[in-house]
């Protein structure tokens, strides 16, 4: 009879769960080959801390100043900074950063209490947690360099409230968590998240145009908001230090309440998945109905002229497009810039006032933007191949025929966005002269296939995984992005210059024809890198395929 | 004199310092179901890579059917079909989708691409669910639709990568006639697999390769006469064990785990 361990303690699996995140970014660290990476992630360390040492001066001297100053009432405002802070951050970057599944636990004997507190202490491990737990330290010595007498209290009541941060946060994220296990609403989720982010920008014409209409209302509902934790804790220190044992007992029973309620909510949470909550994104199982496949795929789709092997990838191009409904969400961004840099820098009603940048000089550099945002995916194009990438070289062709499926697909996604951007930008602010416009669609031809050698090679040479509708650890090559920075800036750079020399020169002519020519030129490059660039491919084929199907 | 539809010569490949296949020198006959054994980590996967053009080799050289792979890669690979290691399918596609992808990638015309297509989803019991995206299939999904799509153009040389796992009893007794006949009709099967039951039922002839080097070849006649057997007709998981397992060091030592017993 094999011999069978005893049960660990809860605060032996809460060491061993910390030890084991620790090791993981440890281990992450260490087989981090790129030295860009590294450097990131020391710098990104090093402004996180001056950000939450700055912020832990700043809400000290806040505690500080309200108390003494007799104003405890604004303390709540202290409270609404961390809980906004504590709340938002880690929704905001559930996508991107790396994470580790705790819910893989499971598979060890932990009982459901167990499996809770665990998953609160997970909670705490986060930056957002981190970074409240220190400024709500602050606070607190704040208080009590102030008023010594409110510091009791104060420090129950900030237990109290990051007892209802970390359990609120840990449910947002259980519930996230739920709604994102689908593929399809997680890529919805992402794309509506981005471009919400970029509606953002829409927030200072709206509110110059309607915020006194707004303000009634926002006064109207602001009483509301003192039933929110945030404010009951600030209620509860502002009770303390005007000496009102009831008013702080009764925020303190307020915000307790809340405890409780989330606490509840996110056990229920916590005991479905202990339970064995379904999250696979498998579809459910159906009948096997046998019907005859209709030839869905054959489609007549104006692809006749191209050879087989490059109709091929072109058709697999668009159908991955449609299929990421985060990349496809994302190209309603080009036409939604336009609007929104139309409405503050041009047009007839600019919003930074004045009479706004000139049409010659604004339609030249809204494409330019334009471009720099389109090109980028095309300089790690095979990311989205996963294991796919196989077939490539086990099939029978040339590797140019793959770029030029995949060239061709994007030059296609960048004509139909240039042209409803063209149609967006007519209509906003007009068209610049004939010579600007003919010099700037020969630059966009110039920029655009230059850029597709270089991004070509670059797609060979840095290859980097990326998984489809998730931004959970995904992250380009730190050299394929260096790559698309310098030959952007070098693109950008040649192309002012000339759109500028019309000018110097006094020959208005000069940057169309001088950009006609450097067309040509690319396009004559782009056709001769083919054959190098298959060449390397087979060179590389070792490193794309380490890189694609890990 | 029978057609040679593989030969390597001195085929070597190295990692750094790790010698992964140790020039080796393999043929296969065409028509022939070969299989290709080993223990993990013996070099398989990285012979079979090179052999399909997915892995340059260090040294050596390979012809597959009569020409060289280094010199006609392109014609060479209209002529072979392969299941990779992770089955190398495009996920967001639908299995038909997929199947008529590699069907043009193989050169194929729409028309045939289409009707062929259509039959192995039929052959493969895939055909039900035609609008399901290969990402959302089961494991077992997945195998049955590399394999259609390897040999979707009518490979002569078909190379399959542990092609049963994770299939289920039924498609994997139809697979399995399904490449009975093929051999019959002249096609060459170069096969791994660790179910060592299945390799004895199906090929003709084996290989094993242990530490990169080829250790045993040739008929499994051949291979069971090799061995010295006083009891009659070994197994070829006994012949197995006897190759691979002559230095002692694959065997588990049970007397370490005596806390498990």
């Amino acid at each position: 009879m094999a011999d069978v361990a005893e049960s660990t303690g809860i605060l032996e699996q809460i060491r061993l769960v910390a030890g084991l995140r620790w090791r993981i970014l440890r281990n992450s660290l260490r087989k981090k080959n790129n030295r860009l990476d590294l450097i990131g992630l020391i710098l990104a360390g090093i402004l996180s801390s001056v950000l939450v040492l700055g912020l832990c001066f700043a809400f000290y001297a806040g505690a500080y100043t309200f108390l003494s100053n007799g104003r405890p009432g604004w303390m709540a405002l202290l409270f609404w900074g961390i809980f906004l802070f504590w709340q938002v951050f880690p929704v905001l970057v559930a996508g991107f950063g790396a994470n580790f599944e705790f819910r893989t636990l499971l598979r060890f004997p932990l009982s459901l209490s167990a499996f809770y507190i665990i998953g609160l202490a997970y909670g705490i491990a986060d930056f957002s947690a981190i970074a409240s737990l220190c400024w709500l330290l602050s606070m607190s010595i704040g208080a009590g360099a102030a008023k010594p007498g409110v510091l009791p209290a104060m420090l129950l009541v900030v237990c109290v409230f990051a007892l209802f941060n970390v359990t609120l946060e840990r449910l947002i994220g259980s519930w996230l968590e739920r709604l994102l296990s689908r593929r399809r609403t997680r890529e919805l989720f992402f794309a509506l998240f981005v471009l919400s982010m970029i509606s953002l920008n829409f927030v200072t014409p709206l509110l110059d145009r309607y915020g006194a209409a707004m303000r009634p209302v926002i006064l109207h509902a602001l009483p509301y908001f003192a039933w929110f934790p945030p404010s009951l804790a600030g209620r509860a220190i502002a009770a303390m230090a005007q000496l009102q044992p009831a008013g702080f007992l009764l925020g303190s029973a307020g915000l307790l309440l809340y405890v409780l309620l989330f606490s509840a909510l996110l056990w229920r949470r916590f005991a479905a998945q202990y339970h064995g909550e379904e999250l696979s994104e498998t579809a459910t199982p159906v009948h096997a109905a046998v019907r005859p496949v209709r030839g869905e795929t054959d489609t007549a789709d104006g692809l006749g002229l191209l050879s087989p092997q490059v109709a091929a990838v072109v058709r697999k191009e668009f159908r991955y497009l449609t299929r990421n409904s985060f990349a496809f969400l994302t190209l309603l961004m080009p036409p939604l810039l336009v609007l929104l840099f139309s409405s503050q820098f041009a047009g007839r009603h600019p919003s930074i006032g004045g009479t706004g940048v000139s049409t010659e000089m604004f339609f030249p550099g809204i494409m330019a933007y334009l471009i720099l945002i389109l090109m980028a995916p095309a300089y790690n194009s095979f990311a989205y191949e996963g294991r796919g990438i196989q077939i490539y070289f086990t099939a029978p062709l040339h590797f140019r025929q793959v770029f030029l499926g995949k060239n061709l697909m994007l030059v296609s996604v960048l004509t139909v966005e240039i042209a409803l951007s063209i149609g967006m930008l007519t209509y906003r602010v007009g068209l610049p002269s004939a010579h600007m416009l003919l010099a700037t669609i020969a630059a966009i031809i110039f920029t655009v296939v230059g850029q597709l050698t270089i991004a070509n090679w670059s797609s060979l040479n840095f290859p980097r995984k990326l998984e489809f509708g998730q931004m959970r650890g995904q992250r380009q090559s730190g050299m394929a992005v260096l790559v698309a920075f310098g030959s952007q800036i070098l693109m950008g750079g040649i192309s002012a210059v000339i759109l500028f020399s019309g000018r110097w020169t006094g020959n208005p002519r000069f940057p169309a024809e001088a950009f006609a020519f450097l067309a040509a030129a690319a396009v004559g490059g782009y056709f001769a890198s083919l054959d190098a660039l298959t060449h390397l491919a087979e060179k590389k084929k070792e490193t794309l395929i380490e890189a694609l199907c890990r | 004199m029978p057609e040679i539809a593989i030969q390597t010569q001195k085929l070597t490949r190295r990692f750094g310092k790790l010698l992964a296949v140790d020039a080796i020198d393999l043929q296969v006959t065409a028509g022939q179901f070969f299989g290709f054994l080993g223990p993990n980590g013996a070099g398989k996967s990285t012979t079979i890579k090179m052999l399909t053009g997915l892995l340059a080799p260090t040294s050596g050289s390979m012809q597959l059917l009569g020409q060289d792979f280094a010199t006609h890669p392109v014609e060479v690979k209209r002529q072979i079909g392969v299941v990779p290691e992770g089955m190398g399918l495009f996920e967001r596609l639908t299995g038909s989708e997929y199947l008529h992808f590699v069907g043009r990638m193989y050169g194929l015309d729409r028309a045939t691409t289409r009707r062929r297509s259509d039959e192995l989803l039929e052959f493969m019991q895939l055909a039900d669910r035609p609008k399901t995206m290969v990402a959302d299939y089961s494991h077992g999904m997945q195998k049955k639709l590399a394999l259609a799509a390897a040999v979707i153009h009518g490979p002569r040389i078909l190379f399959l990568d542990e092609p049963f796992e994770g299939v289920d009893a039924l498609a994997a007794g139809a697979l399995k006639s399904l490449l009975g006949r093929m051999t019959e009709r002249g096609t060459t099967i170069f096969l791994t697999s660790h179910v060592l039951e299945i390799v004895e039922r199906l090929c003709s002839h084996v290989a094993i390769i242990h530490k990169g080097r080829l250790v045993a070849h040739g008929s499994l006649e051949e291979l069971r006469a090799g061995i010295s057997d006083e009891e009659g007709n070994k197994t070829l998981e006994q012949i197995f064990v006897s190759i691979v397992g002559q230095d002692g060091t694959e065997r588990p030592q049970l007397e370490e785990l005596s806390w498990l017993m």
